[in-house]
């Protein structure tokens, strides 16, 4: 698609964007602790409060008796899910499915937030208070096993569902078979599955387990919250509030206050690795702190941050193909964790209509899904990882190979379509420079499963795979640049969470007004409307093409007032003491003779005659820009035509004697379409492999599926990479400029996040299958050695 | 609970604009620790909020009114080379005693249980976990914080590397790796990569940023030598 209906979109040189090491905007206050999270908040007079969590994994509270826990000293408030300031509140933060209340008596998993909240002076005695409470619990059967869970004489563990059909929830594909005990069905068929198996010469069969994984905040969720009067807002309390989400407009709504009576002024957010679920403990404070007249604090403790950021899976695929390795039909069925009530429908039937198999020339696709209700956890929103089931199509491409004797980077551009629908036969262009580069970086030399050996005795594997770069970036963006003083300043709102987009936008201001980087003062305001991110990388290229409009606007109005100022100098002030003015460079010219480059604005025809910008203009100027780029190609089929791709690779070495897996080398070749930070770019690269890692090698949930209870919620037992388990990732990119937003750039989002790629590299090397995490010991088991 | 003001209450509108430079969060960390103040005044129960003039008042406040409770002592602290009395309870730790009683905000926390090196401070020229550490082991100690670190000109160089590598992302474990950094460079001016990798192994970071912290290292430490 490319940049071509923007201004400057097709520029060939470069000044600013692209470049490395530019040091974030807020960075030095990252590295020297000056950078306040939500969780770090003190405020004068704060209080803590703390929920009840449930130790069953499916239970309800029949009754409380809060008289002892109310009689410890420093206990403040005791709420319960019968109060009505309970009962009113309603959570406008991201969530999918139907809505249950915000607090009841009911906990659908062990360490769920339940039934009371208890307000004191200190966390010890919340602590306190919540072992005095007098509870009578009624204990339901649990279920964590899915597949079990599916069957017919399995105890239903969810009352009859509240049909509400959430945001993508599941059961909506229409046509699908009725609720049955724990199930609900998500089927999607779509072409003639029967025919192309007829047509296909060959038919596989595999199995894949996904694994759960947790979403791993750094910072744990939690909030303060305090109301205060102010005079800029006008009249009545302003509710602050430091560890909400993202906008503060969640809680601007769920506590129905003005926004611009809703403060939320931290700049930084932590990690969220795109789960933007609110928990309880960001939403909570604002009604304590109103009801007890204090400031309030909550904050969960790492053991209730285990929340899902992907949730398990079983999958069957049978894929039918030719001899000359074209995929004619694909059969996918699978059993997915529904979680409980409110999981996000990513990681269940979203990922079904998220494309899994659009990148491929087969139209034979049929996607069944058993969703299971569960006790195991909840995911709130998104995640790093979803869309996960993408690895059930590498798989596909790695067995034909192996089957056919063929190298998978062949397979897998027999069944890559054209750039202009799956009926396009051409080669798309970014996928083929993709693969060309990274051959060259593996030094790539295919080899089938079991048969290479490497000079220490261990055995060695290798994979790949290949992914479009999905676009989310859907909405558009408000920009605002001003000239003050002299100075361009950039407005936007906090806070961050570390993709450093608030500079790719800065520096795309700098490239189209001739400036430094350092130059573009950066306003951070939490009143302003301009974000810069929103949906994933993407949304900062997105919103890096609004503010390239926006620039190349202040831009002529800076030009044009050089002029208006050069004709119309104004007359000597009381202050010029006699001394006379010199006259401007750019007198009698007009807009379009001028240029800026280096700080300065210039005559084209003649660059020497430039003078400083702040000299060259005294006035103030804003421009702005509301719009949005011509939407991306993902967005117009998800996948069904494809621009800018992105490859993969890994090489492993497996010890037969020990189960242990070296990862050699980590490659990715990538086209973002145009780079646009280069240190955040590597960095986010660098990130998104080392979570897959961890996913297939390390991290595991587990459960006492006796009582439902999670074994492994703190980061001793659940374990995720240290800088002695990463290997380096390898590195290429590639601009194509085919992609929709700044310059030809569409980020890479979710594209590289993959759970198999390593899993296969590790089947290559022994020739056969370990479900993920590959640890030592299931290893050993899959050789038969244990 | 005495907490100390690191916030002021309604003040902080309209935001003013602040440009974070290795200058300017240089003073705010001094600013930090100038704030923290030598001696106690206030003697506050964390069961009531009731405040006294002083710790024998404060103990017969306990005799009386909370008798089952543990009663807080005063401890000292050298902390960014300052003396500074704390009351604390027994059983608080270090990271608890930074954050709710001397401001020091800078010390994250992570894991809670020892895990990942977000919480880490130099004891004695050791990196030593704070969330595992109470604070009434550390009186006589001299312990220095990420804001102590920061303060100090000295360590620019460090600092400095971490920006432009981009040693983080979301920055929430930062401190504590640069921490754990400034004290493997005290010990060892040139380390080796893999002298980085053990010493930083202690500290996770979820956005993967790991090889930035080799290479800022690295370039920091050669530019301090020069500097030397």
């Amino acid at each position: 698609m490319a940049d071509l209906v923007g201004a400057n979109g097709q520029r060939e040189n470069f000044r600013i964007v692209g470049k490395p090491n530019t040091p974030g905007k807020l960075s030095y206050a990252l590295a020297t602790g000056i950078a306040k999270f939500g969780i770090d908040y003190v405020v004068p007079n704060m209080l803590h409060a703390k929920f009840l969590r449930s130790p069953y994994a499916n239970a309800k509270v029949v009754s409380v008796d809060v008289t002892k826990a109310k009689a410890i000293p420093g206990v403040v408030d005791i709420v319960t899910w019968e109060d009505e300031d309970i009962k009113n509140l309603n959570s406008f933060g991201e969530s999918f499915g139907p809505k249950r209340p915000w607090l009841d008596n009911y906990a659908e998993h062990e360490g769920a937030e339940v039934a009371v909240i208890v307000v004191a002076e200190n966390e010890d005695i919340c602590e306190e208070a919540l072992r005095q409470l007098d509870l009578d619990w009624e204990v339901r059967p649990h279920l964590i096993d899915i597949k079990e869970g599916r069957k017919q004489d399995a105890p239903v563990i969810r009352e009859p569902a509240n049909e509400i059909p959430g945001l993508g929830g599941p059961g909506m594909g229409g046509g699908n078979p009725p609720r049955k005990g724990n199930v609900t069905y998500s089927n999607l068929v779509a072409g003639d599955i029967e025919a192309g198996f007829h047509e296909a010469d060959h038919v596989i069969e595999y199995d894949l387990y996904l694994p759960p994984f947790a979403c791993r905040f750094p910072n744990p969720s939690g909030s303060v919250a305090w109301w205060s009067d102010d005079f800029y807002a006008g009249e009545g309390r302003s509710l602050h509030i430091e560890g909400a989400v993202r906008e503060r407009k969640a809680i601007s709504n769920m506590y129905r206050m003005p926004l611009e009576k809703t403060v939320q002024e931290g700049l930084f957010m932590g990690g969220k690795y795109c789960d933007w679920g609110l928990r309880k403990s960001q939403e909570i404070t604002p009604l304590l702190a109103k009801r007890t007249g204090r400031p309030v604090r909550c904050v969960n403790t790492r053991e209730e941050s285990f929340d899902f950021i992907m949730k398990e899976r079983y999958m069957h695929m049978k894929v039918g193909f030719k001899d000359s390795g074209l995929i004619t039909a694909v059969d996918d069925y699978s059993i997915a964790d529904g979680g409980v009530e409110g999981s996000s429908s990513f990681g269940t039937s979203g990922d079904q209509r998220y494309g899994p198999y659009n990148t491929l020339k087969c139209q034979n696709i049929r996607q069944r899904m058993e969703i299971v209700d569960s006790n195991r956890g909840k995911m709130y929103v998104s995640g790093q990882h979803c869309p996960f089931n993408w690895d059930s199509g590498t798989m596909a491409v790695y067995l034909i190979a192996e089957e056919l004797n063929r190298d998978p980077i062949d397979i897998a551009r027999i069944n890559l379509h054209g750039p202009t629908s799956q009926s396009d036969p051409t080669p798309v262009p970014s996928f083929e420079a993709c693969v060309e580069e990274g051959k060259k970086l593996m030094n790539w030399s295919w080899h089938k499963a079991g048969t290479k050996r490497l000079p220490d005795s261990r055995l060695h594997g290798m994979s790949f795979r290949y992914q479009m770069c999905p676009r989310h970036a859907f909405s558009g963006y408000e920009s605002k640049l001003e000239l003050r003083d002299g100075v361009v300043h950039m407005a936007t709102q906090g806070p961050i969470f570390g993709v450093f987009a608030v500079e790719c936008n800065a520096m795309v201001v700098a490239e189209e007004l001739g400036l430094e980087y350092d130059d573009i003062s950066i306003d951070f305001d939490y009143r302003e409307k301009f974000s810069p991110v929103g949906g994933g990388a993407d949304g900062t290229t997105a919103s890096a093409w609004v503010t390239k409009e926006c620039a190349n606007i202040l831009k002529q109005r800076i030009l044009e007032a050089v002029i208006e100022e050069a004709d119309n100098p104004a007359p000597p002030s009381m202050f010029s003491f006699g001394q006379p003015q010199v006259p401007s460079p750019f007198k009698g010219l007009k807009p379009e003779d001028l240029d800026m480059a280096d700080g300065k604005v210039f005559v084209k025809a003649e660059p020497s005659k430039g003078v400083p910008l702040a000299q060259a203009v005294k006035r103030n100027l804003f421009a702005t820009y509301s719009g949005m780029p011509p939407l991306a190609l993902w967005t117009q089929g998800m996948g069904r035509m494809l621009d800018t791709m992105n490859t993969a690779y890994c090489e492993v070495a497996v010890d037969t004697e020990t189960g242990e897996v070296e990862i050699l080398k980590l490659g990715v070749v990538a086209d973002p379409g145009k780079i646009m930070r280069l240190t955040s770019l590597e960095s986010q690269i660098d990130q998104v492999m080392y979570f897959s890692q961890g996913c297939q090698l390390l991290e595991d949930f587990c459960y006492d599926e006796r009582t439902g209870v999670k074994l492994n919620n703190n980061m001793i037992d659940y374990k995720i990479p240290t800088m002695l388990d990463v290997p380096d990732v390898d590195r290429h990119f590639l601009e194509s400029r085919a992609g929709n937003a700044a310059y030809g750039a569409s980020g890479i989002s979710h594209s590289l996040a993959n759970t198999h790629l390593i899993i296969i590299a590790i089947h290559n090397a022994i020739g056969v299958w370990v479900d993920p995490p590959a640890t030592p010991d299931k290893i050993l088991e899959a050789l038969g050695k244990v | 609970m005495n907490e100390v003001k690191t916030e002021k209450l309604g003040e902080a509108w309209p935001s003013v604009e602040v440009r974070y430079t290795h200058e300017t969060t240089q003073v705010m960390a001094a600013e930090v620790i100038e704030k923290i103040p030598p001696l106690l005044t206030e003697f506050r129960c964390a069961y009531c909020e009731r405040v006294f003039g002083s710790l024998s008042e404060l103990q017969a406040h306990y005799t009386s009114e909370h008798p089952d409770a543990v009663v807080p002592r005063i401890i000292t602290l050298h902390i960014n080379s300052r003396y500074c009395q704390v009351l604390v309870e027994p059983h608080w730790t270090l990271k608890r005693t930074l954050q709710y009683r001397l401001g020091l905000t800078g010390t994250k926390e992570m894991c809670d249980k020892g895990v990942c090196g977000s919480c880490t401070v130099i004891m004695d020229g050791r990196p030593i976990l704070s969330c595992t550490t109470l604070a009434v082991e550390c009186e006589g100690k001299d312990i220095q914080t990420i804001e102590g670190i920061a303060a100090e000109l000295k360590n620019k160089p460090l600092i400095d590397a971490y920006c432009k590598w981009d040693a983080m992302q979301c920055g929430y474990c930062t401190p504590g790796f640069l921490v754990t950094a400034k004290a493997l460079l005290d010990k060892f001016p040139e380390p080796t990569e893999e002298q980085i990798k053990e010493a930083l192994s202690g500290n996770i970071c979820s956005c993967g940023t790991y090889p930035r912290h080799i290479t800022a290292i690295m370039e920091a430490s050669e530019k301090m030598r020069q500097g030397a």
